[in-house]
């Protein structure tokens, strides 16, 4: 127990020292207890988690944006000097051909008017963009002449004058947002501005707005890289998950802002759910949780026809608007089987009575299916809610029990790694009943539901050892514990993440709504074990 | 606004220097009998040889303080039996989009001459009136008598 104690607690030290990277630590932590347990991947079928690999561990990397546009100047400056056109040219291309540089210069090669013309581009090299004065001007748009109006044209040779080539870019830029694709302001001329056309032309401040549309557009053009959704964070996301590959895996990446969010859908992390129904559940919650539970306390469906029905007054005799069919409310029977005891129902135990409010009961289970699972995700999400200030009350408390107990600040780091195993550990919690809805009844959800209770109960103890008051925290007892359960929650996770994930890989998950895209996951032995 | 202006008065000289046979357009005059320059009256002929020959139909072209950043808005009175037509006769074409292929420096000829090659060309990618454009598609003999109906209905004189 003692040697156990000091592993576990040299554990969660170690994810003390970096809390913001913990749940890296967790991945790296996985892989390296799959890779020791595991010598012999492919021969070790016997092994529940042990694979090649953690399943549902995707690699990925973050970029700040001084990174972003070094990686557009790199490929931008090879394009320059492979195909020896100039930097201005070279980046239209790029985001002609959403940065494909092999196809670029490849079909450049082939034939390059042709692709010149296809990215807008003119054949010809010109010089430097510049104003230009000449006699006897007409601007098109403004319809101005006059001596000393300067004009400008790219290289099409569509000219206007300055201000209102000016307005046009600044309205482009400013109130629609484009940047790449911004095309001479002449009727079906194609040709691109190019950014050192614009650069000439523009203010500094619409010049900057400009650019940063133009980094946009280099994460937007690439399936491979995303935005960080977290508010004013900065950073992009690259990870080599495809779409088509959803159904298998649950691509969940963290930012260096320590935002976690799935690559799939940008929401942020729903493991084990996959994506699809995580959009189903969405979906079905905010169209139904609060009406499911109206429904459930107020109405009763007609026994024939299934329509919902409210009393809202009158007496027992219903007859349904919809079908016509006539009820007792009470026994939910055959309203002409009451005979002569109209309005008063005590035929209990008569038969077609028992049958419809069989019939009832089963159209309820279905909702009560619903709200079981609802109602314990909507009690995660909402202490997931609480996340923040879980978050502060952990550093007041950790502050005080430094003054309290005489302890260091690196003493009391265990407070901290434990409130965000309870956060991610709720998170994913909550997920699992979203999952756990859409799920088929077999082996596998028997197995999954008892990871799913072992770290529900592991949380709940964490939870309530989290919240007793400072005095008792500074029990070196109980400082163990709170260690002890920390690790053992993280470790609960992994464990019930990696056989959710490696099963979705394998599509061994049978699901009672169609997956579009996900092959038939009944096909193939369906219990390797 | 002063572009506005501008731009519309050059535009009206223009017209009147020189315009397509059988076109017309001139600014609509307001309630105290001023012309206004923001809403013009204008007339687009059939196509010799289509089935829209001898038709003249008339549009209003609306133009917006921000034009020439912002397109005008066509639309035929009454409304026209067309597959790019919408039911009160706004007239649904690439040109006429500023999220497509709006340019500044469009002019009210090549609006209109867009117009009239859009008669006899509908688009059917991007239909706007059920009735036509079920037409257009399933029955071509009864698309065909109906615009030779539309076309008697507003012969041009």
């Amino acid at each position: 127990m003692d040697s156990d104690d000091d592993f576990m607690s040299a554990v969660s030290s170690e994810d003390d020292i970096l809390p913001d990277d913990s749940d890296n630590d967790d991945l790296s932590g996985a892989e390296d207890f799959d890779f020791d347990d595991e010598p012999d991947p492919d021969l070790g079928m016997s092994k529940d988690i042990g694979r090649k690999r953690v399943a549902y561990d995707i690699s990925f990397k973050v970029y700040q944006p001084a990174d972003i546009e070094k990686q557009q100047d790199d490929l931008i400056n090879e394009v320059n000097m492979i195909l020896n056109i100039s930097k201005e040219e070279a980046a239209i291309l790029l985001r002609h051909f959403r940065w494909n540089k092999e196809r670029l210069i490849e079909d450049y090669m082939d034939a390059p008017p042709q692709v010149l013309e296809a990215a807008g581009l003119a054949q010809e090299s010109a010089s430097l963009p510049r104003l230009e004065v000449q006699p006897g001007f007409v601007c098109d748009i403004c319809c101005e002449e006059g001596p000393g109006l300067a004009s400008f044209a790219i290289k099409c040779g569509h000219r206007y004058c300055v201000d209102c080539y000016r307005h046009y870019l600044s309205q482009k830029i400013k109130e629609e947002g484009e940047a790449a694709r911004i095309q001479c302001p002449s009727d079906g001329c194609d040709l691109i501005v190019d950014a050192r056309s614009l650069d000439l032309l523009v203010t500094p401040e619409l010049k900057e707005r400009y650019h940063e549309l133009l980094n946009r557009t280099y994460v937007e053009d690439k399936d491979t890289l995303k935005w960080c959704p977290a508010p004013d964070c900065q950073n992009a996301i690259e990870c080599g998950v495809k779409k088509k590959d959803l159904d298998k895996v649950v691509p969940t990446v963290s930012c260096l802002c320590a935002h976690r969010f799935c690559f799939g859908c940008i929401l942020s992390d729903h493991q084990p759910a996959p994506c699809e129904l995580v959009k189903k559940w969405l979906k079905k919650c905010a169209d139904d949780s609060e009406t499911a539970n109206w429904i459930s306390a107020n109405t009763k469906e007609c026994p024939k026809c299934n329509s919902t029905i409210e009393k809202n007054g009158g007496c027992n005799h219903m007859t349904c608007r919809k079908c016509k069919h006539e009820f007792c409310w009470m026994c939910m029977g055959l309203w002409s089987e009451h005979g002569t005891s109209w309005y008063s129902c005590n035929r209990f135990e008569e038969k077609s009575g028992t049958e419809a409010r069989d019939a009832q009961a089963k159209s309820r289970v279905s909702l009560e299916r619903y709200l079981h699972y609802y109602n314990r995700y909507a009690n995660h999400e909402q202490s997931a809610r609480l996340d923040k200030d879980i978050y502060t009350k952990t550093e007041k408390k950790m502050v005080q029990l430094q003054k309290e107990s005489g302890m260091s600040w690196i003493e009391v780091q265990y407070l901290n790694s434990a409130s965000q195993a309870l956060q991610t550990c709720r998170q994913t919690l909550m997920w699992t009943y979203a999952f756990a809805f859409y799920l088929a009844r077999n082996n596998l959800t028997e197995i999954f539901e008892d990871n799913q209770k072992d770290l529900e109960m592991a949380v709940e103890g964490l939870s309530e050892m989290f919240e007793k008051p400072v005095t008792e925290l500074a029990d070196p007892k109980l400082k163990v514990e709170i260690m002890d359960k920390t690790s053992y929650c993280n470790k609960r996770r992994i464990i019930l993440l990696d056989d959710t994930a490696q099963n979705l890989a394998d599509g061994r998950w049978t699901f009672n709504v169609e997956l579009t895209g996900s092959a038939p996951a009944s096909g193939g032995p369906s219990n390797r074990r | 606004m002063a572009l506005c202006q501008n731009r519309l008065q050059e535009e009206r000289k223009q017209w009147r220097k020189d315009h397509p046979f059988g076109f017309f357009a001139r600014p609509q005059k307001n309630a105290q009998g001023i012309l206004d320059l923001k809403v013009w009256e204008c007339g687009i002929p059939g196509k010799e040889k289509t089935i829209w020959e001898g038709g003249l139909f008339k549009m209003t072209v609306t133009f917006p303080d921000e034009y020439p950043t912002k397109p005008p808005k066509c639309k035929f009175v009454p409304p026209l039996f067309h597959p790019n037509v919408y039911p009160s006769g706004t007239v649904c074409l690439s040109i006429l989009n500023e999220e497509e292929a709006w340019k500044p420096a469009i002019t009210i000829k090549q609006i209109l001459l867009g117009v009239q090659d859009l008669l006899n060309d509908p688009n059917p990618e991007s239909p706007a009136q059920a009735e036509a454009y079920n037409l257009f598609k399933k029955d071509r003999v009864e698309y065909e008598r109906r615009i030779k109906r539309t076309v008697r209905e507003n012969a041009a004189p």
